[in-house]
């Protein structure tokens, strides 16, 4: 169903297999973001101006990782990209998620919620817990940024005053 | 379900299975149990004729899930007295028409052979001003599940025979029959084996073979309806039991759930070094191109994961709870990349 470079790229494994889409029925929404994977990669870590959200759920071993890069000045979000280890689900989740975060400001993206996501995607009670999953991770990249912002700009004072 | 003609369609259903079926429909109404006061309000009305028809039915398994669904609405409130004195004049009418239960009228499961005398004790209590109370009391005997120390061994509910120890009562050693499911007898008795995490030596398989021998539903295909359902919930259990213990990760889980230990599942884990770990693992497995790189991952994988059931362990035996969930947290990613190792290979 994918190119082996298509499954390298988002990290997946054998999740979801034809057949399950034939007969169980993902949403199409869920099977689009999975045949078409949009923003997986990898920002740098030590940058200042990216942020990452990394994220598991409990229940299932999933592993999320998402991150921002955001503009200083104005303080919007200008790129984001995810890599998720789990279900189809929780990946169509946080591509969802990093879609969204783009060419936003920080405060606005932190009204993002799960729900809204569940809905874009119509994921069934038993999955919703992956578009938690998501909305926490979009928080703590946020939180992430910040804490880097702070600690950047508390290095800068000690420097100035020295 | 419509309300109301729901006692009349129950009634009119002749045949076992179909009412068995309607039955099992209205006990996982009772247990989603809306909180709408009609939903409530329904759940009244009708429990307690259900209720009725249900011990005329003796179907134990449902009998049991329509308990609990009644002793939580009468235990909600004062204001279902109504309901606890129509419950506890059920069972005086049991014991009225029967003074002797014999064992083909009343379900003998150890919560509900209630010996005569101690109803009389009860009732001798006195006087109007006691009537609640005495009523309290009578329903909460019946109500409650199997008392300790009440001194009753189960009996069959095929021969009246006593359960015959050592080992749990799931099929009766005298008659040979299936006996209804009893929650109370947890994984590790049925095994045979002390609730701890180590199993050395537990012979789960042979122990597993031993019991469908007895249960399994292919063995009672000429038998009645109620032992067939008995047995296969019997077998069902003992296959869930033998599944659960025989897989570290499950019986870890299973062992803290037996606590009472609450896990919070719906939490997302955020601890930074336990997922960067992960993402690693993750990472290695999907980029190893041959089996031997993916060995090597996996025994470092089943390295960590020894480790953890190791610190489990000790820490369980200790009574450790919240290191002892850190660890099935653990364990749990462990185990999936594991999983995920072994599908690629």
């Amino acid at each position: 169903m994918l190119s082996f470079t298509g499954k390298r790229l988002l990290g997946l494994g054998h999740r979801v297999s034809a057949a399950a889409v034939a007969g169980r029925g993902y949403h199409e929404r869920v099977v689009d973001h999975y045949d078409n994977p949009r923003n997986v990669g990898s920002f740098d870590k030590t940058d200042p101006s990216v942020g990452t959200g990394l994220v598991g759920a409990p229940a299932c071993g999933d592993v999320m990782k998402l991150q921002i890069r955001v503009d200083e000045d104005s303080g919007k979000i200008v790129d984001a990209c995810f890599k998720t280890f789990g279900c189809g689900s929780a990946i169509a989740s946080s591509s969802v998620a990093t879609e969204w975060v783009k060419g936003k400001k920080m405060e606005e993206v932190l009204s993002i919620k799960n729900t809204e996501i569940a809905k874009h995607l119509s994921l069934p009670p038993v999955k919703l817990h992956c578009s938690m999953l998501a909305e926490d991770a979009i928080k703590a990249a946020v939180k992430d940024y910040e804490a880097k912002k702070a600690k950047h700009s508390g290095n800068a004072d000690q420097v100035e005053k020295a | 379900m419509v309300q109301g003609s729901f006692v009349t369609e129950l009634r009119a259903r002749e045949s076992p299975l179909a009412r068995t079926r309607a039955l099992s429909r209205f006990a996982s109404c009772c247990r989603c149990s809306p909180c709408s006061v009609a939903g409530r309000q329904f759940l009244e009305n009708n429990c307690l004729n259900v209720f009725l028809i249900m011990r005329r039915s003796k179907n134990c398994s449902l009998f049991s899930l329509l308990r609990t669904s009644l002793k939580e609405l009468v235990y909600e409130s004062e204001a279902k007295r109504g309901l606890w004195l129509s419950a506890s004049s059920l069972v005086h009418e049991d014991l009225h028409l029967h003074p002797r239960i014999p064992s083909d009228l009343l379900i003998n499961t150890r919560s509900f052979s209630i010996p005569v005398k101690r109803f009389d004790c009860a009732s001798n209590y006195g006087g109007p001003g006691h009537h609640d109370f005495t009523e309290f009391r009578v329903l909460n005997r019946f109500l409650c599940s199997s008392e300790a120390g009440s001194g009753e061994l189960p009996k069959c509910w095929n021969c009246g025979g006593d359960a015959v120890s050592p080992g749990p009562f799931l099929a009766c050693g005298l008659c040979g029959s299936v006996q209804p499911v009893d929650q109370s007898i947890d994984f590790f008795q049925i095994f045979g084996l002390e609730r701890t995490y180590e199993i050395k030596d537990g012979n789960l398989e042979g122990k597993y073979k031993d019991w469908q021998k007895k249960l399994h539903p292919d063995l009672v295909h000429s038998k009645s309806e109620k032992e067939k359902m008995f047995a296969a919930e019997q077998s069902a259990r003992v296959i869930d039991a033998y599944r659960t213990l025989s897989k570290p990760l499950l019986r870890a889980i299973y062992l803290l759930k037996l606590e009472d230990v609450h896990v919070d599942e719906e939490k997302t884990i955020t601890d930074p070094d336990l997922l960067a770990e992960m993402m690693d693992i993750r990472e290695a497995v999907e980029e190893a191109n041959d089996s031997h790189a993916l060995n090597q991952i996996q025994t470092q994988v089943e390295e960590k994961f020894e480790k953890w059931s190791r610190f489990f362990e000790q820490v369980f035996k200790m009574h450790d709870f919240d290191n002892a969930i850190t660890a099935t947290e653990r364990m749990r990613y462990y185990d999936r990349a594991l999983e995920e190792i072994t599908k690629k290979l």
